[in-house]
């Protein structure tokens, strides 16, 4: 189904794309995905997640249009529609970046950047002189710049396969050239943990739609005053694991 | 400023422990914290005091790192850079200090760990140390500190299960206990599934003895001694790196600093950021401290009668060696002592995975961990085992946070749907059994001034040469086989990757905040910076308490000899006062 999705998806232009992937999950994808795999998905569509009905136009405070599109391939590929959540754009993944990269985080919150600058081992962590956002923005524009040279096509238009070994070549540093920005570095230790972030912190922040994968885990969320659970269901399912509640149950 | 009788710098947990002790002779004391007061703001009430990717992921509470931070090597023939942003040891700001955000683990230390040297020669020989692992004796006995481990024990409100009542050892406590006088004031917290598991394990299958580690978490409304009041524990998992929003943790926020408010003598000051300690060489005092007051901008100097240094770690050593208080330490020779001896902790996890087991890593305190001391510290017999030290192996469920608790299999991918699936499938069904490990000191694992960074003051950043040695990789291999051989015998369905440290010091991965050494204390000035009173070697009025003055870190957690050092130093500076001089 993902493969389906994707490989429709590259052919349209930037915002109509979005458009797309946020809106399309019902006709239109069905009506790519039968051309293409319709077997598998004849199979998949009942268990499929439902598509949630959609943000409104999501207004992103800090992409461009390329890199929009860049991040939403990425997230749509990483966190695919399927039987467990929706595609990575409906959960809100893409805005939750987008969000922190706005904000303070984004502008170097918590960050000594001061001088002298040297390059180090991984084990020395984060050594450049650019803002989160900066560096984000610089590793969305090697990305792109790389599968095109590699793949011939910027990273959104590629297909699911060809995504999937550009993610895992990239994640295993093997697209790193001496003296070349490190797309693996980039990857791991930004690109990765804010997808897990948008996947499972609250709500609140754009990410984890619906707390999608809060009921997925079976984490209960909030208020966690658990005197009497801690008790009553050690050792057994809690009763709320799929019902979870976040900041804006309690608004 | 006008005089004082006390300043001490950096309003944190030991910090308001010395106060208390000063408060009830009525002295006048001055704290000068360079964090905020913390209030009722969203750090510490619902619905955003659970706010995961606030409080723990970005350190919402936590040394803001564009201000200070420090810089780190391997070695001292490397280039050091900066620890850009604060990951592998978190220290706090803020008046309580990281006393607020701590997990409330809290341990009374072996008795032998204070006379360690004495220890190892004796038990093994005196080639038993190898020459670059200075360990040495504190110079201060368990029987003093009882009292005192006894007092922060009430204070807190701490929730245990006394193992050596008076020299009887009781069942269900850990045997390895040095004695008590007294019970637990509480009763521990409620197990975890996980911890059970792990308690009947080892119990039938070894012969160990599992205990409840020791928890500022109150399981119970508690009142302590000064009449200041807990509530209980709620079981949420937030409480490391977090405040608690049901008062229900020992912290210095909520049973120290409201209760000082009220005494007469007693002054806070927040936002004052301590720049230096104004000192005479000549007759061997401290005149008073410089700070910029942050709220004004202004630098201001605090003149003082004594000086107490009690702002953790890294700005006690940084401050002595601004001052040029004692001589910098010199790896090369070994001479000198202001740097010597710091030390981290050697810790090593294995993750299991219980396909049949409801574990909820969400129904869990700060403290509600099990745990063993069989292979900790020195007490087991390491007679050819080629290292000295160990740690406590335990179940150590604190949290099921979503963002930073999960674990998944070994081979799953990292994204995708079969990453989805393995999260479902295993989230309500892992935990890990995790060691920590002592680390003992290195000739090369030292603090420093950095030549070439500074802080936003314009003040050079500590610079922290350090890596684990061949001693602590030991200890974590050992740790390491100990836990996988427990795991297998839990019944685990999967057995995940374990963690040791094998390879060189990583500064991004949180390796619990317990940094210690730099300031330490001993009986003789030529290799200790402080006496064990806790006075400085050639300021008589100068006194430094906390980790800082461990001369070794050993396999518990830091705040139990934190609390009693800094109580009984507040003891010792009302005698001071009444009496200067060298205190014996
Ligand atoms: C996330 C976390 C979890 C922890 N869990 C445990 C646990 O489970 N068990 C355990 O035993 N220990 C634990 N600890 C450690 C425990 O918090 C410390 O041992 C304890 O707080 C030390 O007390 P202290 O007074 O020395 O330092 P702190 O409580 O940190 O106080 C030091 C204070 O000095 C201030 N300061 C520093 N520099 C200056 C300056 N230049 N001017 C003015 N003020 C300054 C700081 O802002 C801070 O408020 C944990 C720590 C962290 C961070």
């Amino acid at each position: 189904m993902n493969a389906a999705t994707d490989s429709c998806a590259s052919g349209l232009p930037g915002t109509g794309r979005r458009l797309f992937l946020r809106q399309a999950a019902g006709a239109a994808a069905l009506w790519c995905a039968a051309g293409e795999v319709a077997g598998q998905v004849a199979q998949d569509l009942p268990t499929i997640y439902p598509s949630a009905p959609g943000p409104a136009d999501t207004v992103y405070l800090s992409f461009g249009p390329e890199e929009a599109d860049c991040v939403e391939a990425m997230v749509e590929h990483m966190c695919p529609r399927d039987e467990l959540t929706p595609g990575g754009v409906d959960c809100g993944l893409a805005v939750f970046i987008d969000r922190e990269l706005a904000g303070a985080y984004g502008h170097g919150d918590r960050l000594y950047l001061r001088g002298p600058f040297r390059p180090g081992l991984p084990e020395d962590g984060y050594q450049l002189s650019m803002t989160p956002a900066q560096y984000f923005k610089s590793g969305c524009r090697a990305l792109d710049q790389n599968c095109q040279r590699r793949l011939g096509a910027v990273f959104a238009r590629l297909d699911a396969n060809a995504k999937e070994s550009c993610l895992l070549e990239i994640s295993t540093n093997r697209w790193d050239e001496t003296g070349e920005f490190s797309l693996g570095a980039w990857f791991n230790e930004l690109f990765y943990p804010l997808f897990t972030q948008a996947c499972f912190s609250d709500p609140v922040y754009g990410g984890n739609r619906d707390k999608v994968f809060w009921r997925l885990l079976g984490y209960p969320g909030l208020p966690a005053t658990y005197g009497r659970d801690m008790v009553t269901y050690r050792g057994r399912p809690h009763p709320a694991a799929h019902t979870p509640r976040s900041m804006q149950d309690f608004a | 400023m006008p005089h004082c009788a006390v300043v001490i710098v950096g309003g944190g947990l030991a910090a308001g422990l010395v106060a208390r002790q000063l408060a009830r002779d009525g002295v006048e004391t001055v704290v000068l914290e360079r964090g905020a007061d913390l209030g009722p703001g969203a750090e510490s009430r619902l619905p955003t005091q659970r706010d995961e990717l606030r409080w723990a992921v970005r350190g919402g509470l936590m040394q803001d790192a564009a201000v200070e931070t420090c810089t780190h090597r391997r070695s001292r023939h490397e280039l050091a850079r900066p620890m850009r942003r604060l990951a592998a040891f978190l220290p706090g700001t803020g008046v309580g200090g990281a006393g607020n955000h701590w997990n409330g683990q809290c341990f009374r230390w072996t008795d032998y760990n204070l006379a360690l040297r004495t220890r190892f020669t004796g038990r093994y020989g005196p080639q038993a140390i190898p020459p670059d692992m200075p360990i040495q004796d504190w110079g201060v006995s368990y029987d003093e500190l009882e009292p005192y481990y006894d007092l922060f024990e009430r204070l807190f409100g701490i929730a245990g299960q006394a193992g050596n009542l008076r020299g009887e050892l009781r069942p269900g406590g850990n045997p390895f206990e040095a004695p008590r006088q007294h019970e637990f004031p509480q009763r521990p917290l409620e197990i975890t599934e996980a911890g059970r598991i792990f308690a009947e394990t080892v119990a039938r299958e070894f012969g160990h003895r599992p205990f409840p580690s020791p928890a500022a978490n109150s399981p119970d409304p508690y009142v302590n001694p000064d009449g200041m009041r807990l509530g209980s524990c709620q079981y949420c998992g937030h409480c490391d790196r977090f405040l608690c929003e049901a008062n229900a943790k020992g912290s210095p926020e909520l049973l120290l600093y409201p209760w000082l408010r009220r005494q007469k003598g007693f002054t806070l000051r927040p936002h004052a950021h301590v720049l230096g300690i104004e000192h005479d060489p000549t007759v061997g005092r401290a005149r008073g401290v410089r700070y910029l007051d942050l709220t004004t901008g202004e630098e201001c100097f605090q003149p003082a009668d004594v000086v107490v240094l009690a702002a953790f770690t890294l700005t006690n050593t940084r401050l002595l060696l601004l001052a040029g208080l004692g001589r910098a330490y010199d790896p090369v020779s070994g001479e000198g002592v202001v740097g010597r001896n710091f030390c981290f902790q050697a810790n090593s996890g294995v993750p299991l995975f219980f396909r049949d087991r409801w574990l909820n890593p969400f129904l869990a305190a700060g403290a509600s961990t099990t745990v063993i001391d069989e292979f900790n510290d020195d007490n087991f017999d390491h007679t050819g085992l080629g290292f000295l030290g160990g740690g406590y192996i335990g179940v150590g469920m604190s949290s099921g946070r979503p963002i930073t608790a999960r674990r998944t299999p070994p081979g799953t991918p990292r994204w995708g749907t079969a990453w989805k699936r393995a999260n479902a499938d295993w989230y309500a069904h892992n935990c890990a059994i995790g060691a920590q490990g002592s680390c003992y000191p290195h000739r090369e694992n030292y603090l420093e001034l950095d030549p070439d960074y500074t802080d936003a003051y314009g003040q050079p950043l500590v610079r922290l040469n350090f890596d684990f040695r061949e001693n602590e990789r030991r200890v974590s291999a050992f740790l390491v086989e100990q836990s996988l051989r427990i795991a297998r015998a839990m019944g685990a369905t999967i057995i995940g990757a374990a963690a040791g440290r094998s390879g060189q010091f990583d500064t991004r991965a949180y390796q619990g905040s317990h940094i210690t050494g730099g300031t330490i204390m001993g009986g003789d000035p030529a290799t200790s910076v402080v006496s064990p009173r806790l006075q400085h070697w050639e300021a008589e009025n100068l006194f430094v308490v906390g980790a800082s003055v461990f001369a070794h870190n050993g396999g518990h957690n830091p705040t139990g000899p934190v609390g009693a050092l800094a109580l009984r130093l507040g003891d010792d500076l009302a005698r001071y006062l009444a009496q200067p001089g060298r205190l014996a």
